[in-house]
């Protein structure tokens, strides 16, 4: 699940944001006492980010604020996704956890359950006041704030502007009905495949159910339980075909074996769907496709609301058994202020975790495609159990699969159902 | 040697199948080192590019600008020479009385060791870590090497084994005769002897500790005390199906070894050769 | 580089039995010398046990506990008797992939022994330029660190831009073109097979070849002057020879590709849909990657008695032939 977590949550661009939300008493985002310079002297603030969520810059900066307001020093710990949860469940247990840690907002809650965040909920009405409130919900487990939010990202579609031009797709399309038009045109000129979507490309799925309401997870008693029979689901994976019917691609791979953008890079393909960022894959791989892309929103059934997407995204946490519990606060207030969550959200194109600070985005190309499906995103059951689902193999990557190989949505759900409820009960 | 017609048909069909033998070999090696010099462009090309004639280092310059690259190149070496020359020191004493002497539960050793040998280390990973925790160990080269040593212990002691039988006994006594006592003459006589099977050996320990991944991952956390075949998974992931950056990480992690083989093995196939002619 | 043969290389040197010529012979030597063996063993036999031995024992604690995250993370201990053995021989997955381990296993194995053997046998009747060239191939071929090897043979399997579905390609089998290795079981396991036996083949060749160097030369001439052919040469001289070696390598690759979980688990992480699990993997991904420790301590301990058990057979003839030989 690593690569796809990377293409979960790594840095697309993104403008606008979610429409009404909560608190918004604004006004209220400075950080409150401020602690002396030397009050922390002498420390070191350990924080552990993923790959590519800190751009140098911010990084250097926030360093060197940090340490001037509290005397401390920052190391910062770049994590690859690779087996990080392992690393993460085994350093939560050791004496001198990472403080500070970045973590995927669907796996807050599990992490939660485990005893080893730290409650951060003095923190959240410190300065979390104004936190856009879906944002902030993956980082709340049984009332509790475990984490803080702190960037987001969803997918948008990349396509080719020649191929779709050759085949006479002058606009890019605003309705789900007008791309596939678009897509059956390409399909008619034959030069190209229409879109690359290979059969397992799970986040794009998920958003699909998003769209159409669906829910992956229902509760059976106390327990939760598969739902992939629902019809909601049916008409999402029926959508999905319809989209996987135009592509060549494998139907048991996800989207980054091959990296999609490598294929894409060849110019031989109308689209695809996946983060901003996976057009500088697709840029290294053939400099000269760099003036051929271009950015629209996944369309939904009508032009006025986007298709649901997927939105992936990190909290910062702090380590339970850390022994710099108030210093990793102090990181965080200042990590999360205006002035370095806007330069985080200008530098890396992600949504920040407020509204206010979305003026950071402007300008920027893939942002403006992606704002209108942020509106209607969502994320995946915020369940403590849901962690487990995900490992490879995914039964929600086999349902598919099993669905584009020809077999009824009734069939495949009752295939994975007994694995993927096995997950579920999993104890935590 | 007399050749006739019908072995010299037969000598081309050996050489055919060796030649065909030694692409097939050759062939994974020599595509790896290819891949890495080549841009990106000639790597995903619709028909393969058989020689880099477009040479670059690019990919080379990615896969060592990863922080503490050289660190972990000093901690593997550190690792791995330490773990090989210990367990062969130990592994020489041992295998010199299973080769050489007569006692109770000698074979009891030798199938104990058999056994230590097939030990899943892969999946006891949660128990060492365990312990190394419990005994504040983590982040350290020590129990590193300590488990490598272990682990490549049972095959370099049984492996030895043969090596020390392979030398006759005759040299040995014939040396206590002279007036050499026992440790004298295994120092005088043998151990010269056992040179190339100490190198042979060793090779196997240095690939294992060289290699070894899943203790590491889980033990040392601190980019300080990795080792490269971190440095190298780091790659796989950060750059997904980024073959370029993929197989120049792997070629500079393949180098050490290969370059050790092939010094090694000549010595080693030779030296057991010459041995046995003149035994 | 030799294999441990049950009977060392070049035909015991041993039964030359001490006669008690010993210039000047008391006891207290002959105790010191009854020690001598002992004391030799001692280093490696401690080192064994104390990092062999507790990880094991430790591993056998915590397979009868219920040991996931949050038992992990706190640091607590919650004994949970036999219910992960309970859970695990009570499922049919453990059962599917016992199976399937064990198959994947012999399957590798033969392979690996009759090409190695074939190999080495050429080795030795080759020409000296072509045997150096060809023993380098298989050096090469040896040293790749595994790693490294299993990255180059996802590459050359690649679906879309590997080299193997172009040569397939091109040389006809157009459905080949984009064919994608890793969706189905046989598939994989191919892509796995071929990587072991190419991995394997030099070590059992190798060692093979260095074997027959060490047949006396005398064996053959005295085998023409009864008149066997080639074959009949090959059959009482060679082999009889080799069979230890055949023994021992076979043993040591039982051993290894039984647990070969690097390269399964690069290549597809035992996918799709699990089905290229063998026992080590399984153990992997229900212990490590599910994050259910104890569970995986269990398969863990399970797997050793299989591999302990498949290997029995070697190990009673070991046993067996030493006893007879000093």
């Amino acid at each position: 699940m690593k690569r796809k977590l990377i293409a979960a949550i790594g840095v697309a661009g993104m403008m606008v944001s979610m429409a009404a939300c909560g608190s918004d008493d604004g006004g209220s985002d400075s950080s409150g006492k401020k602690s002396g310079p030397d009050s922390y002297k002498g420390q070191t603030l350990t924080v552990w980010a993923m790959d590519g969520s800190t751009p140098d810059q911010w990084q250097k900066d926030l360093t060197a604020e940090f340490e001037k307001k509290t005397g401390a020093k920052v190391k910062f710990e770049v994590q690859q996704w690779n087996g990080i949860q392992q690393k993460l469940t085994t350093a939560l247990s050791e004496e001198n956890p990472p403080d500070v840690f970045e973590i995927g907002n669907t796996q807050t809650a599990a992490y939660a359950k485990t005893g080893g965040l730290a409650d951060l909920g003095d923190l959240k009405s410190e300065i979390g006041g104004d936190w856009t409130a879906n944002l902030n919900e993956a980082a709340v487990v049984d009332g509790k704030q475990y984490g803080a939010p702190w960037y987001f990202t969803n997918r948008v579609v990349i396509y080719n502007k020649s191929v779709f031009k050759e085949a006479g797709v002058t606009e890019t399309p605003k309705t789900r009905d007008e791309f596939f038009a678009a897509l059956d045109k390409i399909k008619a000129k034959g030069k190209a495949e229409p879109i690359y979507l290979p059969g397992q490309n799970w986040y794009f799925f998920d958003g699909l159910t998003i769209g159409q309401g669906a829910d992956l997870v229902k509760k059976d008693g106390d327990k939760w339980v598969s739902n992939l029979a629902d019809p909601k689901i049916g008409a999402a994976m029926d959508l999905y075909k319809k989209y996987q019917s135009y592509s060549k691609a494998p139907k048991d791979k996800d989207e980054a074996t091959p990296q999609q953008a490598d294929v894409f890079a060849k110019g031989k393909t109308g689209a695809f769907i996946g983060m901003g960022w996976e057009a500088g894959t697709a840029i290294k791989a053939n400099p000269a496709i760099e003036k051929e892309i271009g950015y629209f929103t996944i369309p939904g059934e009508t032009a006025d609301k986007a298709e649901g997407v997927f939105l992936g995204g990190s909290n910062l946490a702090v380590a339970e058994g850390s022994a710099k519990q108030d210093l990793a606060k102090e990181f965080l207030k200042l990590a999360l202020s205006d002035k370095f969550e806007g330069q985080l959200a200008k530098l890396n194109g992600v949504i920040p975790n407020k509204e206010s600070l979305n003026s950071n985005l402007a300008g920027n190309v893939v942002a403006e495609a992606a704002a209108p499906g942020a509106k209607v995103g969502g994320t995946t059951p915020l369940i403590p159990e849901w962690a487990a689902v995900e490992n490879a193999p995914n039964p929600i990557k086999t349902f598919m699969t099993a669905v584009l190989n020809g077999k009824s949505n009734d069939e495949a759900a009752k295939q994975v159902e007994a694995e993927f409820n096995k997950r579920l009960a999993q104890k935590q | 040697m007399k050749r006739s017609a019908s072995s010299r048909i037969s000598g081309v069909w050996r050489n055919g199948t060796a030649v065909l033998l030694i692409i097939g070999l050759v062939f994974p090696v020599y595509w790896m080192f290819a891949t890495a010099f080549k841009p990106t462009p000639d790597i995903i090309a619709e028909d393969p590019v058989w020689f880099p004639t477009n040479f670059t280092f690019e990919h080379f310059r990615t896969a060592f600008a990863a922080e503490n690259f050289w660190t972990m190149v000093r901690n593997s070496l550190t690792v791995t020479v330490l773990a090989v020359t210990l367990s062969l020191i130990l592994a020489l004493a041992g295998s010199f009385a299973l080769a050489r002497m007569r006692f109770k539960g000698r074979k009891g050793f030798i199938v104990g060791f058999m056994v230590a040998q097939m030990a899943p280390w892969e999946v006891m990973v949660i128990a060492i870590y365990f312990i190394v925790r419990d005994s504040d160990m983590l982040n350290s080269l020590i129990p590193l090497t300590l488990f490598y040593m272990v682990m490549v212990l049972p095959f370099t002691l049984l492996t030895l084994r043969g090596f020390v039988a392979a030398v006759p006994k005759e040299l040995e006594e014939s040396a206590m005769v002279d007036g050499c006592t026992r440790p004298q003459a295994f120092v005088k006589v043998i151990l010269p002897l056992l040179a190339p099977g100490l190198m042979s050996t060793s090779m196997f320990g240095f690939i294992t500790a060289w290699n070894e991944f899943p203790l590491v991952l889980v033990l040392n956390k601190n980019a300080e005390s990795q080792t490269l075949p971190l440095w190298l998974s780091q790659f796989q992931t950060q750059f997904g199906d980024d073959w370029g950056a993929t197989m120049a990480a792997s070629s500079v992690f393949a180098i050490p070894i290969l370059v050790l083989f092939v010094f090694l093995q000549r010595k080693a196939v030779s030296g057991l050769t010459d041995g046995a002619v003149k035994g | 580089m030799t294999v441990q043969t049950e009977r060392p290389p070049s035909g015991p040197a041993d039964v030359v039995k001490e006669t008690g010529a010993t210039p000047g012979d008391p006891a207290a030597r002959r105790r010191s010398r009854a020690a001598a063996p002992y004391l030799l063993l001692v280093p490696p036999v401690a080192v064994t046990l104390v990092f062999l031995g507790w990880p094991l024992v430790k591993n056998t604690l915590l397979s009868f506990q219920d040991l996931n995250m949050r038992q992990l993370i706190q640091h607590l201990t919650e004994w949970n008797g036999i219910e992960n053995y309970q859970q695990i021989l009570g499922s049919e997955d453990f059962w599917n992939v016992t199976v399937r381990s064990i198959a994947f296993t012999a399957v590798n194995v033969f392979l690996t022994m009759l090409l190695g053997t074939l190999v080495g046998l050429l080795v030795a009747r080759l020409g000296k330029r072509m045997r150096v060239a060809l023993l380098t191939a298989l050096v090469l071929a040896w040293a790749m660190p595994v790693v490294a090897a299993t990255t180059v043979y996802q590459w050359l399997f690649a679906s879309r831009f590997g080299v193997v579905n172009w040569v397939l390609d091109k040389i006809g089998f157009h459905s080949m073109a984009e064919y994608n290795w890793t969706g189905g079981q046989f598939s994989t396991f191919f892509v796995v097979t071929v990587l072991i036996v190419w991995m394997s083949i030099p070590f059992v060749a190798i060692n093979l070849y260095a074997a027959t160097t060490t047949i006396p030369k005398e064996l053959y001439e005295a085998a023409a002057l009864d008149g066997a052919g080639p074959w009949k040469s090959f059959t009482s001289v060679t082999m009889p020879f080799l069979r230890p070696f055949l023994f021992a390598t076979t043993f040591l690759e039982i051993i290894w590709i039984f647990k070969a979980f690097v390269q399964v688990f690069a290549i597809n992480q035992g996918g799709p849909d699990r089905l290229t699990e063998i026992l080590p993997v399984y153990a992997y991904v229900e212990g490590v990657g599910n994050q259910h420790y104890g569970m995986g301590s269990a398969i863990a301990m399970l797997t050793i008695v299989i591999l302990l058990l498949l290997t029995s057979y070697y190990l009673r003839i070991v046993l067996k032939q030493e006893e007879d030989e000093l």
